[in-house]
């Protein structure tokens, strides 16, 4: 059983060694690959000099193309399950392997690390350094509105919509490598994933608040970012099934 | 002096010499500048034809101004000025629709040529470390045993 773990990475010189190095810690067996999504600082060369592959987008293409050239990676280069971080530190690769551990236990197709659902207990001998993620309140508001409309469109309930600490199987890998929107990637997959009858579950986790730069959502931006997320969801619902997803 | 005739005043269409000579020029040199953009490469033949049309169209207009009272009739518009705004105005927002449809499908395929060519480059890495590695083997097994072995 191989299994890959990419890491999306978009000017993260900084922080990316210290997550790599996180990864093959906790997550022993994985290869790593980072998919650089047009870096115009040195991500890709510090991500090589750590000994990692990397897939360097020629130009910046967004979060969404990035994820999706894992999957593609993965499906081609055969990987049995796959798992994806941030690449800023906000995702401890403790809490990664633990999503990881669900498909491959296969108690589920695509996993979701979830922020927001109930903490279990606390991990043994898991202590990652730095502050518990918390919400601004812009971003509850959006967190909210996403969590109300994907739980109506697809009758399950999930917390964290827009989490990019995902594990997944082939079945996963094959139909998010055909299908993956550029624009709103996260909520949009998920609604696909329980569209085509895939088996999408969450797994509460612990992220950290995020070390260096700022969230991009203004409350203008959010509110536009909502207003997309409705369209999205609402057109979503219509779209074709694909034959693809076979079980 | 010239009795000019304005369109607003008669029942029918009728526009003035001046005008239609000016409408069938402006027609005909769109249509040049199509064509001299399609012979300079700017601009590909497939997305050249709905220009061509509107360029007839003008110069249909142009040569029988009856026309556009006609289609004011087939639409039951009083004005033909409406007629004509309407028409022009649905044509433009269907080009623009066309547009996008073409741009979205476009961004895709640059989308998978970048995440194409990004799978390329981990694959170049790879072969790259192989090489190294089996390269840095060879010069240690010459030291013991045989030459390189240029099939291993």
């Amino acid at each position: 059983m191989r299994t890959l773990v990419f890491i999306p990475a978009w000017n993260e010189a900084a922080s990316l060694e210290a997550v790599i190095a996180d990864v093959r810690t906790h997550i022993e067996g994985a290869d790593i690959l980072v998919v650089d999504d047009g870096s115009t600082d040195s991500t890709a060369e510090r991500a090589r000099a750590a000994g990692v592959l990397v897939a360097s987008m020629p130009f910046n293409q967004g979060l969404g193309a990035a994820l999706q050239t894992g999957y593609l990676w993965a499906l081609r280069e055969g990987y049995d399950f796959c798992a994806h971080l941030d690449a800023d530190g906000q995702h401890p690769a403790s809490e990664v392997a633990r999503v990881l551990a669900e498909v491959q236990a296969d108690r589920a197709d695509l996993v979701i690390g979830s922020r927001y659902a109930k903490q279990t207990e606390p991990l043994p001998g898991v202590a990652p350094q730095g502050e518990d993620y918390k919400a601004t309140l812009t971003r509850r508001i959006g967190i909210n509105v996403f969590r109300l409309l994907l739980t109506l469109a697809t009758r399950q309930r999930f917390t964290d919509t827009t989490s990019s600490m995902r594990a997944a199987n082939r079945r996963v890998m094959k139909l998010f490598s055909e299908n993956y929107s550029p624009d709103f990637a996260e909520i949009e997959s998920l609604q696909l994933a329980v569209r085509e009858g895939l088996r999408v579950k969450e797994v509460p986790v612990r992220m950290l608040e995020r070390t260096g730069g700022s969230s991009f959502l203004t409350p203008v931006r959010s509110a536009f970012f909502i207003f997309k997320g409705l369209v999205v969801i609402l057109v979503g619902q219509f779209k074709p099934r694909h034959a693809g997803a076979e079980r | 002096m010239i009795p000019t005739v304005l369109a607003a005043q008669a029942d029918k269409v009728s526009l003035t010499a001046q005008t239609r000579i000016i409408a069938a020029a402006l027609a005909i040199l769109f249509m040049l500048l199509i064509l001299d953009l399609i012979r300079r490469d700017r601009l590909q033949e497939r997305y050249s034809v709905i220009w061509f049309v509107a360029g007839l169209a003008m110069l249909a207009g142009a040569a029988f101004p009856g026309l556009l009272g006609l289609v004011a009739d087939l639409m039951g518009v009083r004005d033909t000025n409406v007629a004509l705004f309407s028409i022009v105005l649905l044509l433009l927002l269907g080009l623009a629709l066309n547009f996008s449809v073409i741009m979205s499908r476009q961004a895709a395929q640059i989308t998978r040529l970048a995440q194409e060519r990004a799978m390329e480059r981990a694959h170049e890495q790879a072969a790259r470390d192989d090489l190294e590695r089996r390269l840095n083997g060879t010069t240690r097994a010459e030291d013991t045993a045989t030459g390189p072995n240029p099939d291993a």
